[in-house]
């Protein structure tokens, strides 16, 4: 065969596989839109955690010593006083208040013009306080004189200790990591390729137990798992020492074993965690490909808080010690360098394992019911009990595609044209990014917008419930989110100078239109729309509230903000799904943000914040049991009209 | 009269709003072999299902034994077979059985002696010690098959069991059911193949669109329809139908 025909060949092969893997729309969604979507994300959440971790330093002053005797100790003595923001100094101390961390540093002047700053190199404090040390001493000096003393830098840490702080840098993430690579193949294997290989009829046939399948095969990946996290955790810290020895022969990696060991420990609760998530998704899969198509955002949704951890200045304490993932990076790392709360780590053990088991429970639902045995064939969708006449809702796809392309479209296009104009670029953001797409995506349907949007007549009853959900709801979100975890002031004093300009420049109607009026229209067209009507065809009335709540607090790009935007979406899309209409959930996000607006502008919000904690929890429950009656009075509006 | 030992009692089966079989009652007695015949998606497969305990009518009874055929009783009792039955392609012949022997909770002596007998029987000898993922696709039938009648169950139901296996393979899979009639099993089969079916089945029921359609022995359906082969029967059936 000659090369003209063979190259034929080649490039025919190439044409057909291309055009077989492209009319795939999961591959389409993993190798396009996935890591346009994951990337910008991501960096929003390590800018924003790095961001927050700076200011936490800056704003610690560290706390110090200086001894000794002589004019020059005076002199930094001084110095230091001058920068109140950066120092606390205190009467005296020694190297023994530095180590026990009763100091951050020392600086000690002795004998023969030498002088030195005590620190300790396995805390970041100290570190950072040796660091301020030496630059107010280097500023003491005027430029090209010699100073009268030498100093050194002296770290008061045992080996352990430096080995400890070294290995809490890297080992904590990894752990998460290894482990979530250890429970990914396997879990796939157990669920989706045993049905591939067609043994899942055979099993299911016979004499066990469906808990007891499931629970045999969620352990076998949870060791799986945790013998992937250990042997890589393993191989790494010798890799290390090695590495070490072999740059410079003397020296040797302080390791601290018992500590490591201690936080190694980890891998066996979150392998478990990681398993039974894992073996929950892969049950839902048809087949191997698919189950990597469902499995790859759950870890990538499992990274994100590792690496909040394992870079953030967070303690095991409070929400932190509470949140899987994060809990399990911060509790690797306290134990490395030698802490030990045990009340966070109790609280992180419990709750990986809950986590775990509750993942269990969600996996024990599926392996139960009659679509784990026939998933049936591709699209199809839940009998949502519509009825004829009705028009064909969004495919959850179709909605994660949408999502998807108005987040590239927010973090490429609308956010920096917001950067430069605000009032421009929220009202092409809003009417372009978000309605414009619902637009776009009724013509390509071929349905008219108000079939998309299900725009239908709510009864009045529906209308009112909306309303009580929109006047109270807020109050309800905001104190919740200020005990779980609190809007930073910077940020909410940015929202306020964004929302109403010091300078009188828009009046209070115009702002209304803006921030109220704009945003209930067009970001309840998307997500109350295609986004909440196509993820209800593949999930459970519950699930697709939760995920398009989620998935509207994400859009919302703060870190800070994705707790209440998040609880608000989950009340909206409640409200839209039982009324059958999007009209209440615009109604109830209209009244949200101008009750937040009226907040803003006559500054009721600051006076709110002073009352104590007994005040807050008696507002919190009144604005609850309104939004609670909100709910119900929309649920005893027209059952036949819900989504 | 025998009890019989597979009933479906008006079963009906729904997936959302489609009906894949409906009001369906049918019968096996023990040393009987019942044909489940129709086209594609009649309901077969289904049907099948329901008795195998693997899915619940939707209305109607799927009984096994008298035990509810969902019940881990009724399973233990129960030996299922379907064309698409895979194996577990890193375990061998050997490992797969003592798997689901184990599971049968049969004694280590007794599962010995079963997985000799029934490589005897099935020549699976020169095999048991391979990787699954090696054999033929004759030789995972067979192997599927000892798993299927491990356990020695007195109900077989076997889905479309012959499907994708050669002439041979499929003659040595029916002699094996004829032997299992001979002991006394009441074996439910389900084909597309008429022609085997008028071989091996001592009754046999038409599905069509989840309805049956006719039920009797292939010589009386053959006389009732006027037709020289039980293909042309059917075909007169859907015809008519």
């Amino acid at each position: 065969m000659d090369l003209a025909r063979r190259l034929s060949h080649v490039l025919l092969t190439l044409g057909k596989e291309l055009r077989e893997c492209l009319r795939d729309r999961r591959t389409l969604a993993v190798m396009i839109l996935f890591p346009l979507v994951v990337y910008p994300l991501l960096s929003l959440l390590v800018a924003q955690v790095a961001v927050s971790r700076d200011k936490t330093r800056q704003e610690r002053p560290s706390l110090v010593a200086v001894t000794g005797t002589g004019g020059a100790r005076d002199d930094l003595a001084a110095r230091i006083r001058d920068r109140p923001k950066l120092f606390t100094l205190v009467g005296g101390g020694s190297r023994a208040d530095v180590a026990a961390g009763r100091l951050d540093g020392l600086v000690h002047f002795g004998q023969a013009r030498r002088a030195e700053i005590v620190y300790d190199a396995g805390r970041e404090e100290s570190r950072e306080a040796a660091e301020r040390l030496s630059d107010v001493i280097a500023s003491a000096l005027p430029e090209g004189c010699a100073p009268l003393f030498s100093f050194e830098k002296r770290s008061v840490a045992p080996e352990a200790g430096l080995g400890g702080y070294l290995l809490s840098k890297a080992l904590p993430l990894l752990v998460v990591l290894m482990v979530l690579l250890g429970a990914f193949y396997p879990a796939i294997d157990v669920t989706a390729g045993e049905r591939e290989r067609g043994t899942l009829e055979t099993i299911l046939s016979s004499p066990i137990r469906r808990f007891d399948l499931l629970l045999g095969k969620v352990l076998a990946v949870t060791v799986l798992a945790a013998l992937t996290g250990l042997l890589n955790l393993a191989s790494m810290s010798l890799t290390l020492i090695q590495v070490m020895r072999l740059a410079d022969p003397g020296s040797t990696l302080p390791v601290p074993w018992t500590r490591a060991a201690a936080a190694a420990g980890m891998v066996l609760p979150s392998a478990f965690l990681f398993a039974s998530v894992f073996v929950a998704v892969g049950a839902l899969a048809r087949g191997f490909k698919e189950a990597q198509h469902l499995l790859t955002p759950v870890y990538f949704l499992s990274i994100a808080p590792a690496i909040v951890g394992a870079i953030g200045e967070y303690r095991l304490a409070g929400l932190a010690a509470w949140i899987p993932c994060l809990n399990v990076t911060l509790l690797a790392r306290e134990l490395l360098l030698g802490h030990t709360p045990w009340s966070g780590a109790l609280a992180a053990l419990a709750s990986t394992v809950t986590c775990g088991c509750a993942a269990l429970a969600v996996a024990a639902h599926i392996y139960s019911s009659e679509r784990f045995v026939d998933p049936g064939p591709r699209g199809r969708s839940l009998d949502t009990g519509r009825t004829v006449g009705i028009p064909k809702p969004p495919t959850a796809g179709q909605a994660l595609f949408l999502y998807a392309l108005a987040f590239v479209l927010l973090y490429f296009v609308w956010l920096p044209l917001q950067r430069r104009n605000l009032v421009l670029g929220l009202l092409v953001s809003e009417w372009g990014g978000l309605f414009g797409l619902v637009v776009l995506f009724a013509l390509f349907t071929r349905q008219s917008l108000p079939e998309v949007l299900r725009i239908g007549r709510p009864p009045p009853r529906c209308l009112a419930g909306a309303a009580l959900v929109g006047l109270s709801a807020w109050a309800a979100v905001a104190i919740l989110s200020e005990w779980l975890s609190p809007v930073p002031k910077e940020v909410i004093e940015q929202l306020r100078r964004s929302l109403i300009p010091s300078d009188g420049s828009r009046s209070l109607l115009g702002t209304l239109a803006l921030v109220a009026l704009t945003p209930a229209i067009c970001e309840e067209a998307l997500f109350r729309g295609p986004i909440l009507r196509g993820l209800r065809t593949r999930a459970s009335p519950a699930a697709a509230v939760v995920l398009t709540g989620l998935l509207f607090g994400v859009f919302h790009v703060e870190l800070s903000r994705i707790l209440p935007t998040a609880l608000l979406g989950v009340l909206l899309s409640l409200v839209a799904l039982e009324s059958g209409s999007i009209v209440p959930a615009m109604l109830a996000h209209f009244l949200n943000n101008a009750s937040l607006v009226g907040l803003a502008t006559f500054r009721i919000d600051e006076r709110v914040a002073g009352f104590g904690t007994i005040a807050s929890a008696l507002i919190f429950v009144a604005a609850a049991l309104l939004t609670a009656l909100g709910l119900l009075l929309v649920h005893s509006g027209d059952r036949h009209a819900r989504l | 009269m025998l009890e019989a030992a597979a009933v479906l009692d008006s079963a009906c089966k729904s997936f959302g709003a489609l009906p894949a079989v409906v009001d369906l009652a049918l019968s096996v007695v023990p040393g009987e072999v019942y044909g489940l015949l129709g086209p594609n998606a009649a309901g077969k497969t289904t049907a099948l299902r329901m008795l195998a305990g693997l899915l619940q009518p939707s209305s109607g009874r799927a009984l096994l034994l008298g035990l509810d055929a969902a019940s881990l009783q009724a399973k233990a009792r129960m030996g299922f077979l379907s064309g698409s039955t895979g194996l577990y392609a890193r375990l061998t012949p050997r490992e797969t059985l003592q798997y689901f022997g184990r599971i049968h909770a049969l004694s280590e002596v007794d599962l010995r002696r079963r997985i000799a007998t029934l490589a005897r029987w099935l020549d699976l000898e020169d095999i048991l010690d391979r990787r699954c993922e090696s054999l033929s696709s004759g030789e995972k039938q067979r192997v599927s098959l000892a798993r299927a009648v491990l356990h020695d169950p007195p109900v077989l139901i076997l889905d479309e069991p012959t499907s994708g296996l050669d002439v041979l393979a499929s003659r040595s899979l029916r002699d094996f059911v004829g032997s299992e009639r001979a002991r006394g099993k009441a074996v439910l089969f389900s084909t597309h193949y008429l022609a085997e079916a008028e071989l091996l089945c001592d009754r046999i029921g038409l599905l069509f669109r989840g309805r049956l359609l006719r039920e009797g022995t292939p010589a009386s359906i053959r006389a009732e329809c006027g037709a020289t082969t039980l293909e042309e029967a059917f075909l007169k059936l859907v015809d008519s139908d």
